[in-house]
């Protein structure tokens, strides 16, 4: 039940309803449950609402998150915890990379 | 690349990554067992699809021997009581149309409509009742409009779907042949009891929580904060991918070792933010108030779940129709150990009845109908955590 899916807005219609594109063409008119949204948006829809925005910017700060918890453990462990972190950001680099170069 | 593609790619697809959390992991937990002097660190998590996720990637493999990693009360199909689907059977045969999610069609009711065969809204519907399967409560208001029946739709769901229902009632976008009969339930309250139950139980106590993600972004990371700073567990709130859950579980043991447990972890910031979705929160209020609720199998959690306030009322479809609360009694079918599945205090194969008399194409009790339903999981993934466990015993 508490499947969401993301998505992109393809058209606010009205303060309560959106057209969002739910992957490969597929559209479906929502329940917008969040503030200021705008076409473009990418969002997070739960049986037809519109339950949270995405970011590319809250993206890389879930990375850096992840970046901070391997980085601390090691340092927990007495381990390098620059060279933790670095195998962990060449796994992820080509996305960041990706991700960074369009916002 | 578009945004959903790049997630997929780094926190679902990136096995590295994956193997670097593993080995943190089971480098660390030793150290936490040694130090806070637990047998066992025991994670529960509260959303079906943790629990899918957990499953699903086979996630209790990867975990060393010290780390535990069970489903608490994440399902709101679960734990909707009998009588609130057979209240809603009874209506369905008066000539009210329902409308419900696909998930509670096929629940199992403990009493049957007029000592017949009828024990879910699918069968009311063989019957002849008109029963119609929604993807939203959008698309039950856009049908209802239509023809005018009387109509009444069955609310089930978390803090998630909550908003659905709330912003179109507080936009005024209901029509007024369709009522509303709310089974909605509150996470948090839950989550509380479930860990509460293991603590006075001599149970090994649950020594961290994943908190919901997709609830969290309606009622914020902070709600959680009762979990490090009354119960000094430490709480993260993860997302959906291995990645998300397996971070979750390094933060919990790397919080264990430090003994910093002050406020919850956000792990899911791409989604989540600490305060949550204000403009949901508000829509909610203004249609909602906080209710005392019966959980299937469990009883009454005080403070657990939502109905109409009053400037909603005429919705409210058990005052307007003078349904019944049937006092709660035990309202789960004979044999059936979904209570404790839903406290985290039974595994789904602990059952007798798991996959012999209880599968997903023919569900017993209610754990094993919705998709989110540990029962029905387990039912459906539990190989591919065995095949990696055999896997581990040969390594
Ligand atoms: S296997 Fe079926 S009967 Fe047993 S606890 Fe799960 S849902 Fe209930």
């Amino acid at each position: 039940m508490c499947w969401a899916v993301p998505a992109k807005v393809i058209g606010v219609d009205s303060d309560v309803i959106a057209t969002v594109d739910l992957g490969g063409n597929t559209l479906k008119k929502v329940a917008v449950g969040v503030d200021n949204l705008n076409k473009g948006d990418y969002v997070m829809v739960h049986a037809g609402v519109i339950i949270a925005k995405l970011s590319k910017e809250e993206v890389i700060e879930n990375i850096k998150f992840i970046a901070d918890q391997i980085r601390e453990t090691a340092e927990l462990e007495g381990e390098n915890p620059d060279e933790a972190v670095k195998s962990f950001m060449e796994s992820v680099s080509g996305i960041l990379k990706d991700l960074e170069s369009e916002k | 690349m578009d945004l959903p593609k790049q997630i997929e790619l780094l926190f679902r697809e990136n096995t590295p990554l994956a193997s670097k959390l593993a080995d943190e992991i089971a480098k660390l937990a030793p150290k936490v067992t040694e130090k806070t002097g637990l047998d066992k660190i025991k994670i529960m998590n509260f959303c079906g699809s943790h629990e899918w996720t957990t499953t699903h990637y086979g996630l209790r493999a990867l975990m060393p021997k010290e780390v535990e990693l069970i489903p608490g009360p994440g399902c709101p199909v679960c734990v909707t009581p009998s009588s609130d689907i057979e209240n809603v059977i009874k209506l369905a045969m008066d000539g009210y149309r329902v409308y419900t999610f696909g998930d509670v069609f096929k629940l199992p009711t403990v009493n049957h409509y007029k000592k017949d065969q009828i024990g879910s809204l699918a069968a009311a519907k063989a019957e002849g009742a008109d029963v119609r399967i929604v993807y939203s409560f959008a698309d039950a208001i856009e049908d209802a409009k239509r023809d005018n029946k009387p109509s009444v739709f069955f609310g089930v769901g978390f803090e998630t779907t909550i908003p659905s229902y709330a912003v179109l009632f507080a936009k005024e976008k209901v029509p007024k042949n369709l009522l509303f009969y709310s089974a909605t339930k509150l996470t948090a309250p839950a989550a509380e009891y479930a860990v509460k139950i293991h603590k006075a139980s001599k149970r090994t106590p649950v020594s961290g929580v994943i908190g919901p993600g997709h609830v969290s972004t309606i009622i914020g990371a902070i709600s959680w904060d009762f979990f490090p700073k009354e119960y000094k567990i430490p709480a993260v709130v993860t997302g959906f991918e291995p990645i998300d859950v397996l971070t979750g579980v390094l933060t919990i043991l790397k919080d264990l070792y430090t003994g910093d447990i002050t406020y919850t972890n956000l792990e899911y910031k791409r989604v989540v933010k600490p305060e949550g979705n204000v403009y949901a929160q508000e829509e909610i209020r203004e249609v909602f108030n906080v209710v005392d609720a019966i959980w299937r199998g469990i009883g009454i959690i005080p403070k657990s779940g939502m109905d109409f306030n009053e400037k909603f009322s005429n919705y409210n479809a058990r005052l307007q129709l003078g349904l019944e609360e049937k006092p709660w009694d035990y309202d789960l079918p004979p044999g059936c150990k979904c209570n404790e599945v839903t406290l985290g205090t039974a595994y789904p194969n602990e059952c007798p009845l798991f996959m012999k008399a209880c599968t997903p194409a023919r569900p017993w009790g209610p754990c094993m109908v919705s998709m989110e339903g540990a029962c029905a999981v387990w039912a459906r993934f539990g190989s591919s955590q065995r095949v990696l466990e055999a896997l581990k015993e040969v390594k």
